[in-house]
């Protein structure tokens, strides 16, 4: 029963809605430009800043490694975002490109001091259950930043404008929740409701990914599953629910 | 006659509670598990975090894991930085303060035993993860006795009630563990002096034990893939040399091994990493399994 205790499961669910807020109109955004593979590639390139700093010989755990990261993740965004105008069509290409070459630069800088690559590995891509509430509470204020700009001055920023913000949402929630469960966060909600009227979008995204965090919590607490992945198959199959739901409502119209 | 009920009420209720586990133990790893049972029987509750077929220095994070670590009175890891992936991660979110380092609590058996491989040199190059050497010690059965002297003592430091069994229990163990020593050690004499090659640096301790020389490794550095340039001039070397086996860990894959065994005709022998302890295996049975599998090689 224990399982369930909330000081367990709360940060990891609060965690859960910090990255909802940022990635259901980011993700819209980037099914729209179809560039849906960024995200991964944006975060190996952080990876790739932190691991630049740690063989600089600066500490891994601190704010000079936090710093490279976002240095990293917004060189990296500025650079896609130069490709997508010089070559827009190729961009999904350039940006799996991007992210073979980021990785596996990673690997050749750690080449001879592996552990600590395991051990940075663990640093960059975080587990939702690990989360605790001064982590949160950073994530929560980079993310309400990112919000505000992307709602107020969305028209003026520009393409370059939006890579960049991108960035940084990215670079804080690859940290708390890892790879897959952002993947999952940006992706899935915003394709499901591709096809909404868009004053119901973010109702309908933001019930997807809030009752696939939650229920994911749940079961991976009753069947002692590995958090992440749970959550991840149970956004995914909110999503389909909500879809089969939505489209019956329009054919009964 | 109703006081009497009531008290006969009392005692079944608590009964139970009296020879009820007095101990919830947290380990990181499955062959500590094993040896907590020897020493404190079923009198203790034991979780252990992986299984004999996880890498410990990786995992996946459930509810469980920390919701065992909230409740456990002992926390026996490996330490030597084998978990420093996740063990300060988790002992942060458990947030109990009865396991924290310095506290009778936190056991790492790493501290009890002498290490192999230790660099002499802190060279940060040279990787400081595993500057406490090399933490696969549980592969040398006289690492085990000096793990299960410690915590023999460490079990009756934070329960003194139990202290006769625990006592009984280790003494028990250790003379079952030595004749049982002796035995492998007859058994596997003809391994002495042997050459092998190690597909992972998991087994300096084994081959420490038995007396056989591991001449190279694999992975020259764990968990990167091996160079191209490191494999061909293995396979150069080791034709000219007299190699007995591969040795790899079930529960890795096996790729680079069958290449060079292929390439050279070494066989590869498969040994399970550590203790099967959710199905029930004993530290005993974990020692036979590897004998086992050793000398069948040699046939």
């Amino acid at each position: 029963m224990d399982d369930f205790n909330i000081s367990i499961l709360g940060p990891a669910f609060v965690a859960g809605l910090v990255v909802l807020s940022t990635h259901i109109p980011l993700g819209r955004e980037v099914i729209r430009r179809g560039i849906i593979f960024i995200d991964l590639t944006i975060a190996q390139i952080a990876g790739l800043g932190v691991i630049i700093a740690y063989s600089f010989g600066w500490d891994e755990h601190g704010l000079e490694a936090q710093m490279f990261a976002i240095i990293s993740a917004l060189t990296g965004a500025l650079i896609l975002s130069l490709l997508e105008k010089k070559a827009g069509k190729h961009q999904e290409a350039l940006i799996g490109i991007g992210f073979i070459l980021a990785a596996t630069a990673g690997i050749l800088m750690l080449a001879n001091n592996p552990h600590a690559g395991e051990h940075l590995r663990e640093l960059l891509v975080g587990q939702i259950l690990w989360v605790e509430w001064h982590q949160l509470f950073y994530a929560a204020l980079i993310s309400s930043l990112v919000l505000f700009v992307w709602n107020v001055f969305r028209q003026s920023i520009g393409s370059t404008g939006f890579y960049m913000l991108f960035a940084c949402a990215i670079t804080v929630t690859v940290q708390l929740v890892g790879v897959y469960l952002v993947f999952a966060s940006l992706i899935i909600p915003a394709l499901a409701t591709a096809d909404i009227k868009e004053k119901h979008v973010m109702l309908v995204a933001g019930v997807i990914g809030v009752t696939g965090y939650g229920l994911g919590l749940l079961i991976s607490a009753l069947l002692d599953l590995p958090s992440g992945a749970v959550i991840v198959w149970c956004i995914a199959m909110m999503a389909l629910i909500i879809k089969l739901i939505a489209s019956q409502m329009i054919t009964l119209e | 006659m109703h006081t009497k009920t009531a008290a006969a009420f009392i005692l079944l209720v608590c009964l139970p509670g009296i020879s009820q586990a007095a101990l919830n133990v947290f380990t990181c790893e499955p062959e500590w598990a094993a040896l907590v049972k020897e020493l404190g029987d079923d009198e203790i509750n034991i979780y252990s975090a992986t299984t004999s077929t996880q890498d410990p220095h990786h995992i996946q994070a459930r509810p469980s894991l920390i919701a065992k670590a909230r409740r456990a009175d002992l926390l026996i890891c490996t330490g030597a930085e084998l978990e420093a992936g996740w063990l300060p991660l988790l002992l942060r979110k458990a947030g109990n303060a009865a396991i924290q380092p310095g506290q009778p609590g936190f056991f790492m058996t790493a501290d009890y035993v002498d290490m192999l491989e230790v660099p002499t040199t802190l060279d940060r190059s040279l990787g400081d993860i595993h500057a406490s050497g090399n933490p696969h010690i549980h592969l040398d059965p006289n690492n085990i006795i000096r793990v299960a002297n410690a915590l023999t003592q460490r079990l009756i430091e934070l329960n003194e009630s139990g202290s006769k069994r625990y006592q009984k229990n280790q003494e028990q163990f250790i003379k079952r563990w030595q004749q049982a020593m002796a035995g492998w050690s007859e058994r596997a004499a003809s391994l002495r002096g042997q050459d092998i090659v190690m597909h992972h640096n998991t087994w300096p301790y084994l081959s420490h034990w038995l007396g056989m020389n591991a001449v190279a490794t694999l992975e020259p550095i764990p968990g990167v893939p091996p160079a191209s340039s490191h494999l061909a001039r293995l396979e150069k070397r080791l034709n000219h040399d007299d190699v007995a086996m591969i040795i790899h860990a079930d529960y890795v894959n096996e790729r680079s091994a069958q290449w060079l065994s292929s390439k050279t005709g070494i066989p590869i022998v498969s040994l399970p990493a550590s203790v099967n302890f959710q199905q029930g295996e004993t530290l005993m049975q974990f020692y036979e399994t590897i004998i086992d599998a050793l000398m069948a090689s040699g046939e």
